[in-house]
């Protein structure tokens, strides 16, 4: 009979037999209980073992922040670097060494905030880097301050009488940007995120990957787990992401359905 | 009112002297000396000394650039007027240049000349102004011994003398053209003639040279209607002209020189012609002189520096001074000097 | 045989060939076996036509240092000529238009504020060019044709390197040109007879080994091209921008890129991650661009990872003066950024150096696995030498990374401590290495680790690394030295060649001066530094900035005070007030 607990071992077997595990680093992540990244952590570390690459030919980058630790729990060639710069680092590698697998990692702030003037040109260049922007609308490693795309209005101990400032949108700026390869998708489903990235790293050019996710412990009113759940679904049926003026459409229309938003089809 | 700006033609003893005297007088104006020639101003009575290695070239020139650039004395060498507007006060040089002037002091001194009918034989001959001329006689000098010497200057004769000092054998024919300004007669041959022969010097008497040919490097040989003679090298020396041909169509009155009033004026305002390039105007003569001479030209360089200032002072020359030789006056005594 | 020591101006507006002109007569001068340095200024400023000044001096023995009065002027635009009047040697031969298109006013003419000593030589350029060959373009042509004349000049060297220059655009280009260099050569040899020299003519050449010509940017490209730079990452700033262009044009043919990138941050983070995958990276910049890097750079110390960073100063702080010279990036060479974060700096002092400099530089940041900071400045990069053709050896090329042994894999310690402070260094792609490198201090594996034990010790292995870096870092190198010194002079980057020779005319004197040259800024050769100085009764340091940055640096290795000479002029330091400082500390001492 199966109790409870065979099924958890059994569970955990098939996991490692699966490989699975392999992409995650001995290093427990530091992110609090309940966070939206290890969805992400989950949905990329399948994505790896999907694929089967070879973690000695992946590269992961991460700047400052929550998201920034993630190379450290990541059993891929990491490179932890300064606040905002994941992405031309990332070029920098993937320019030294084609060969490799390079994954950018970083949150809203250190990609829309201070590294916001690498995001146009990686695009622009269009390098083959795959770049996962967790977007939670909060700083949360310094506690708590609004971010680039908190609303207007949000209250932190930074913003106590509420943000003047418009938030920014990651999938409108990439879209505009001409990024090749351009997806929207939640923490909450990590099967959709390993399968958007296996289409993503498919792309020869610059793939971003912005991520919806939750602050558990910083963010009580706006990306809460709550929230979320209720705001996202799946693009229209029928949603064709070739097409550039469709995308707009729908990135314009609705902030909050997710799937590949854009992919311009270009092959190896 | 900018400051005002004088220029002075001429880098000779006139030009320096009416430059020192405009500054020591205390004049603050600009002042600028044009000289075609592109060496700095030198003594020409010592060049014959320099020849004969009596003094060192250094010993030529009067001032070193220094001193100009002490006084605040633009010296441009090497840079040719070629024609003055006074109406407009301007002054056009060689390389297209165009300088406004206030007062000017033309001082442009004389060139070497040489008649017409020996101009066909002009390469053969050795003139003596400048230092570069200088240097080419002490580099033919050192080849020959023997020299003809053509006309009768006063820079022939100085030359003569000092050549004589170097043990150089001369022979000279003295030429009815010699003495200009002063027109040919036969006391003045005479005179010259028996001077010269009494240092022995060989006279060679005859009234035209028929031939030049040149023997080798060093042996040239001169017919005359009278005689054949052999030697190693000429000078021709038949005085200076003065230095005005740029200024004919000008406005300025011109005989053989730059015809100026007795206070060194031109007929335009503010602007005085000193020393070989001019002819003074004598009131007790009525009449114009020429000046030749170093210390003559320094004199009216003065004169008229304090004149552009504002004085009225007369070039005054004793009028017994004045040679008058066929309606021509001079004030030099050259030969006598010999 | 005779020495020659001649500089030649060359003045002009832009479009009138100056910088083409000056050009010539350097290649033509190291055709002729001289040894030749020049220095070109022109506006930064795109609006309008600017004044071009180029200046070339031409030795018989080696030349270390900028002309600072010219013998020539070549004026090939009369009112912009003025302003180098007061850097005319007393008799400097002026080269000049005698017959200008239009008149010209006193106000705008050279030669009315020439010295009287000036040697002037008119030549009606535009005219002898347009009857030799139809156009008056060709009229800095026969202005050099008239220089090569007077001066005494072979013309077949000028006509083999206007063949060179023009070649690709040409017969009919080198014809035209080649026509108007004789037209000017052939019309002074004529009018200036009995004006002609022979400064160069009677000079025996001192070169046996093929020279090339030289700037210091180009010779940092060809080092990176022969130490097989693979990328480059860099943003348009001046001094610096002539490397980036000139490895755009011969980086891709051996299979590198150029990528012109958005800041310098990026371009310096795009180098540390270049060199983290394994590939030779570069990024050069100037002050105000290697201010932004700093923060990277400061990653680079920390996660252990190379870098080749080129800061061609310039006059600051800011903006400052973008086409100027100075050296007042030093501190923020050597200490700018948070931390205790000690990295190597060096400074080549002429245009070889610059080459051998850089090319090391590759193998330093590899072998110790830290940023290494290339300090040279606007004067250094822009000006010429014909230096001995630069060539690098198999050796000098060859990687420097320490990896790691094969038995460590799968327990490797990437952040390994050793007695060198290097650890062995994995590359992306190698099997069995994984590893993290980061920011923040780390353990030997890399892992995030902010203890009181991890970080000293952490921060002492840093350190070691750099003291272990002096064996493979040049020496400081004494110039005319002896056993004691009544002033010993200490200088770096550009401004050495000055000391060398002010140095040298002093001991010509009998002066007892010497001279040592500090090309390592840090680490630095202390024991070295410290015994030039203590032997030297005076210490004397010339830099060009106004802090005394050098001297702040090592002003401490001696008990007494160092004296400081600091100019921020802008322009190069002058030979003759490096002198003149000497003199008045022998004064000084002699009473």
């Amino acid at each position: 009979m199966k109790t409870p607990a065979r099924v958890l071992v059994e569970q955990v077997r098939n996991i490692r037999e699966s490989g699975r595990f392999a992409a995650r680093s001995n290093a427990l992540p530091t992110w609090c209980p309940g966070c939206g990244y290890f969805g992400i952590h989950q949905g990329l570390s399948d994505c790896i073992a999907e694929l089967g690459l070879s973690l000695h030919d992946v590269v992961t980058v991460s700047g400052i922040g929550c998201a920034g630790r993630y190379a450290f729990f990541s059993s891929t060639y990491g490179l932890h670097m300064v606040h905002g710069r994941t992405l031309p680092t990332a070029t920098g590698i993937k320019l030294a060494n084609p060969r490799l697998t390079v994954f950018a990692i970083g949150g809203d702030g250190d990609g829309l905030a201070i590294g916001a003037a690498h995001f146009p040109h990686i695009a622009r260049r269009n390098i083959n880097v795959n770049y996962l922007l967790f977007d939670n609308s909060i700083y949360g490693l310094t506690k708590g301050q609004p971010s680039p795309t908190s609303p207007v209005g949000s209250k932190t101990k930074a913003s106590p009488y509420g943000t003047l400032d418009s938030p920014l949108n990651a999938t409108l700026m990439a879209l505009t940007y001409g990024a090749s390869f351009v997806a929207r998708l939640f923490a909450g489903d990590p099967k959709g995120i390993t399968k958007a990235l296996i289409e993503g790293i498919k792309n020869p050019g610059f793939s971003i990957f912005h991520i919806y996710t939750s602050c558990v412990t910083f963010d009580k009113t706006f990306k809460t787990w709550t929230n979320l759940k209720k705001w996202v679904h799946p693009l229209p049926k029928g949603y064709d992401p070739t097409d550039m003026r469709k995308a707009f459409d729908e990135v314009l229309s609705d902030d909050f359905s997710m799937g590949i938003i854009y992919n311009r089809g270009e092959q190896l | 009112m900018s400051r005002q700006s004088f220029v002075i033609i001429g880098n000779g003893p006139a030009a320096n002297q009416a430059a020192e005297s405009l500054r020591s007088q205390g004049s603050e104006a600009k002042i600028t000396m044009l000289s075609k020639d592109s060496f700095r101003g030198y003594l020409p009575h010592l060049l014959p000394d320099f020849i004969s290695g009596s003094i060192g070239e250094e010993s030529l020139y009067f001032r070193p650039h220094a001193y100009y650039k002490e006084k605040n004395i633009f010296l441009r060498l090497g840079q040719k007027a070629v024609g003055i507007d006074f109406s407009k006060r301007r002054i056009f040089l060689e390389h297209r240049e165009v300088i406004s002037f206030d007062g000017l002091i033309i001082a442009t001194g004389g060139k070497p000349r040489i008649p017409e009918y020996y101009q066909l034989f002009e390469d053969l001959m050795l003139t003596l102004k400048t230092p570069q001329d200088a240097k080419l006689w002490i580099s033919k000098l050192k080849s020959v011994d023997s020299i003809l010497m053509l006309g009768g200057d006063l820079t022939s004769l100085s030359l003569t003398r000092a050549l004589l000092k170097m043990g150089k054998t001369i022979q000279f024919i003295i030429n009815e053209d010699s003495f200009w300004p002063i027109p040919y007669s036969e006391e003045i041959y005479k005179a010259v003639a028996q001077r010269l022969e009494s240092k022995g010097v060989q006279v060679v008497h005859c009234n035209k040279i028929r031939r030049v040919t040149q023997i080798d490097e060093n042996l040239i040989e001169v017919d005359t209607d009278t005689c054949s003679v052999r030697t190693g090298a000429i000078g021709a020396f038949f005085g200076l002209v003065p230095d005005v041909r740029f200024l004919v169509r000008s406005g300025l009155d011109i005989d053989r020189g730059i015809l100026v009033d007795e206070f060194l004026k031109t007929r335009f305002e503010d602007v005085f012609a000193v020393g070989d390039c001019a002819q003074v105007y004598h009131p007790a003569l009525r009449n114009y002189w020429v000046s030749i001479g170093y210390q003559n030209a320094a004199t009216l360089g003065k004169i008229a520096a304090s004149n552009l200032l504002g004085s009225d002072l007369e070039a005054l020359v004793a009028p017994e001074s004045i040679l008058d030789v066929g309606g021509v006056k001079v004030n030099t005594s050259w030969w006598t000097e010999f | 045989m005779t020495e020659v020591d001649f500089t030649v101006e060359v003045c002009g507006m832009a479009g009138d060939g100056t910088i083409a002109v000056g050009g010539l007569i350097n290649e033509a001068m190291s055709l002729g076996a001289f040894s030749v340095l020049g220095f070109d200024s022109y506006p930064a400023e795109i609006r309008g036509f600017g004044r071009c000044v180029t200046n070339s001096r031409i030795g018989s023995s080696e030349i270390v240092a900028l002309g600072e009065q010219a013998h020539a002027l070549i004026s090939l635009n009369d009112e912009q000529s003025r302003s180098r009047v007061p850097f005319l040697a007393e008799d400097c031969m002026v080269f000049f238009d005698s017959a200008p298109p239009t008149k010209v006013t006193e106000d705008k003419s050279l030669l009315s504020v020439l010295p009287p000593g000036a040697q002037i030589f008119g030549i009606p350029f535009g005219n002898l060019a347009v009857s030799a060959a139809g156009s008056a373009r060709g009229r800095n042509l026969t202005a050099l044709g008239g220089f090569a004349a007077v001066c005494g000049i072979s013309p077949d060297l000028f006509r083999e390197v206007i063949g060179k220059k023009f070649g690709s655009k040409g017969d009919h280009i080198v014809s035209v040109n080649l026509k108007s260099f004789d037209a000017g050569y052939e019309y002074s040899k004529s009018v200036f007879a009995n004006r002609l020299g022979n400064i160069f003519s009677d000079v025996e050449s001192n070169a046996a080994s093929p020279r090339v010509m030289l700037s210091g940017n180009q010779a940092i490209g060809m080092a990176a091209i022969d130490a097989g730079l693979k990328l480059y990452f860099g943003y348009p700033i001046t001094p610096a921008t002539p490397i980036m262009e000139y490895l755009a044009k011969y980086l891709p043919k051996q299979g590198g890129r150029v990528v012109q990138m958005e800041d310098e941050i990026s371009s310096i983070a795009a180098v540390l991650g270049g060199f983290y995958a394994g590939a030779r990276a570069m990024t050069a910049t100037s002050g105000p661009g290697f201010a932004l890097m700093t923060e990277l750079i400061t990653h680079g110390v920390m996660a252990e990872i190379p870098a080749v960073i080129i800061d061609a100063q310039r006059g600051g702080p800011s903006t400052g003066l973008p086409t100027k010279t100075e050296q007042s990036d030093l501190h923020a060479a050597v200490f700018g950024g948070p931390g205790d974060s000690a990295r190597i700096v060096i400074a080549p002092t002429n245009v070889s150096e610059c080459y051998y400099f850089v090319l090391k530089s590759f193998q330093l940041a590899e072998k110790y696995q830290t940023p290494v900071i290339i300090l040279t400045d606007f004067f250094l990069d822009n000006r010429v030498e014909n230096v001995v053709a630069p060539k690098a050896s198999e050796e000098q090329k060859a990687c420097s990374n320490v990896f790691p042994e094969e038995s460590s894999k799968d327990n490797y310690q990437r952040y390994h401590y050793s007695s060198s402070g290097i650890s062995p260094r994995a590359i992306p792609g190698m099997e069995g290495f994984n590893f993290t490198a980061t920011g923040l201090e780390h353990t030997e594996k890399g892992i995030p680790d902010y203890s009181p034990e991890t970080h000293s010790r952490m921060t002492e292995k840093r350190h070691q690394k750099l003291f272990s870096a002096l064996v493979d870092l040049k020496e400081p190198e004494e110039f005319l030295s002896g056993d004691s010194l009544d002033v010993g002079v200490i200088g770096w980057g550009s401004t050495f060649g000055s000391i060398v020779e002010a140095v040298q005319r002093l001991r010509k004197s009998g002066f007892s001066v010497g001279a040592l040259k500090i090309s390592s800024i840090f680490p630095l050769h202390s024991e070295i530094i410290r015994k030039f100085m203590a032997k030297s009764t005076v210490v004397l340091i010339p830099e060009l900035n106004y802090e005394g940055q050098l001297a702040n640096l090592i002003g401490h290795l001696d008990s007494k005070p160092v004296e400081r000479l600091n100019l921020v002029t802008g322009t190069p330091m002058p030979t003759s007030v490096i002198q003149e400082r000497i003199y008045q500390l022998m004064e000084v001492l002699a009473q």
